[in-house]
């Protein structure tokens, strides 16, 4: 992967997950009369005017970039269904609402290339802001109750951008833990007076870190 | 698990760790450079880096006490607050060290001693890796392992913030900044 800048801390740096994310799919509303583009990854339109069809996001900003599209913004990204997330992020201290995997990058595209199309795009900008800090806050709390115990890690309902930025520090931490809390560092007491064998602790087989989301 | 090569491992297998032989040696006197004589007697005490105090260990020839770093003062001021003490000031390598040297010396209560501090610290670095990007004066306490725990986290939030903040996508290579003095030819060559 292009994180070779540093290979030991990132797979995948932002830029790389934003292009990753473009593939989502969004509706357009074209301004233009064209026939089926035929490509790699599959073929899209024909594009009639003012008749909505489903293209990748790339392609959509491609179009609205030379002015021969409207791209509407997806259901999720509007002010009441945004408020009700956060206001349910608020109140469950420990799990994360279902939200589109790529709702960051997503959002900041449109931001970018389509603020003419989201309505309220102020409002929208800074409860998307608010919901991230509030995930944020909850994976930190989270990871307070690692200890040497811990096999994996599962969060569910967490973004791709999320993920990547807790990726190197959890993979770390965990195998920090790994090592200082083996049992074979840690002495168990005896019982004293006791003539059963004690199962063996197999402990963790994995070494590297499961990120279980869905 | 550290291994041959690691650098680390390395790095850490050169800390001083003070022994007192229990055999003499002759024509070692060059071990110690503050000794007087070419012999070593039984009894003497000296510094010798880890790898050769694990070897003589394992012939039985020296004995191995526990280092400063895990004496009951260092005990003491990490009980009483984790984070604030200074361990890359008295051993970088702190964490390897402990877990390397607890079969040799018999202590049974380093490895819980060890867990304990690096939790401890673990929670303060959680916090302020992830928030603050100013440099603190914390980084500059933690051991070798902690600080790289701390940057993988420290720049994985930088790269997200500076990609947040917008910005193209493309960077101009920095060979082309470079200005070079074109020699422009004045016409064509005369043959």
């Amino acid at each position: 992967m292009a994180g070779q800048s540093d290979p030991h801390l990132s797979v995948f740096s932002p830029p790389e997950v934003e292009f990753l994310a473009e593939d989502e799919t969004v509706e357009i509303i074209p301004k233009f009369s064209l026939g089926s583009l035929h490509m790699i990854c599959g073929d899209f339109g024909p594009f009639r005017p003012n008749i909505a069809s489903e293209v990748p996001l790339w392609l959509a900003v491609a179009l609205k970039e030379r002015g021969k599209c409207d791209i509407r913004a997806p259901d999720w990204m509007s002010v009441d269904k945004l408020m009700q997330i956060l206001e349910a992020e608020r109140e469950s201290p420990r799990e994360f609402q279902p939200l589109p995997f790529h709702y960051i990058e997503i959002s900041k595209l449109l931001f970018k290339h389509a603020h003419d199309n989201v309505q309220d795009i102020y409002m929208v900008r800074s409860l998307i802001e608010d919901i991230r800090d509030v995930r944020f806050h909850k994976v930190e709390t989270g990871l307070q109750t690692i200890s040497g115990r811990t096999h994996a890690v599962k969060l569910k309902n967490l973004s791709a951008m999320e993920v990547n930025i807790v990726r190197p520090f959890m993979i770390r931490t965990l195998q920090a833990f790994y090592k200082h809390d083996s049992p074979h560092i840690i002495q168990q007491p005896e019982k004293s007076g006791s003539r059963r064998p004690q199962a063996p602790d197999h402990g963790p087989r994995v070494s590297c870190l499961v990120f279980v989301f869905q | 698990m550290p291994g041959y090569y690691d650098m680390d491992d390395i790095l850490m297998e050169d800390e001083p760790i003070s022994v007192v032989f229990q055999v003499g040696a002759h024509g070692c006197g060059l071990l110690d450079p503050g000794s007087e004589t070419i012999d070593i007697e039984k009894g003497m005490k000296m510094d010798l880096p880890y790898w050769l105090a694990h070897q003589l260990h394992l012939r039985q020839a020296v004995s191995i006490s526990v280092p400063a770093s895990f004496s009951q003062k260092t005990r003491k001021e990490i009980q009483a607050d984790a984070a604030c003490v200074d361990l890359k000031g008295r051993c970088p390598y702190f964490y390897e060290l402990g877990c390397k040297i607890a079969p040799l010396v018999g202590d049974k209560t380093i490895g819980s001693f060890l867990l304990y501090a690096f939790t401890d610290r673990y929670k303060e670095m959680l916090s302020k890796s992830h928030g603050a990007p100013a440099v603190t004066r914390f980084s500059s306490r933690l051991t070798k392992e902690e600080s790289q725990l701390f940057e993988a986290a420290r720049s994985s939030m930088a790269a997200f913030k500076k990609w947040r903040t917008g910005g193209s996508r493309l960077e101009k290579a920095a060979i082309l900044g470079r200005k070079r003095k074109r020699t422009v030819p004045l016409g064509p060559s005369s043959p």
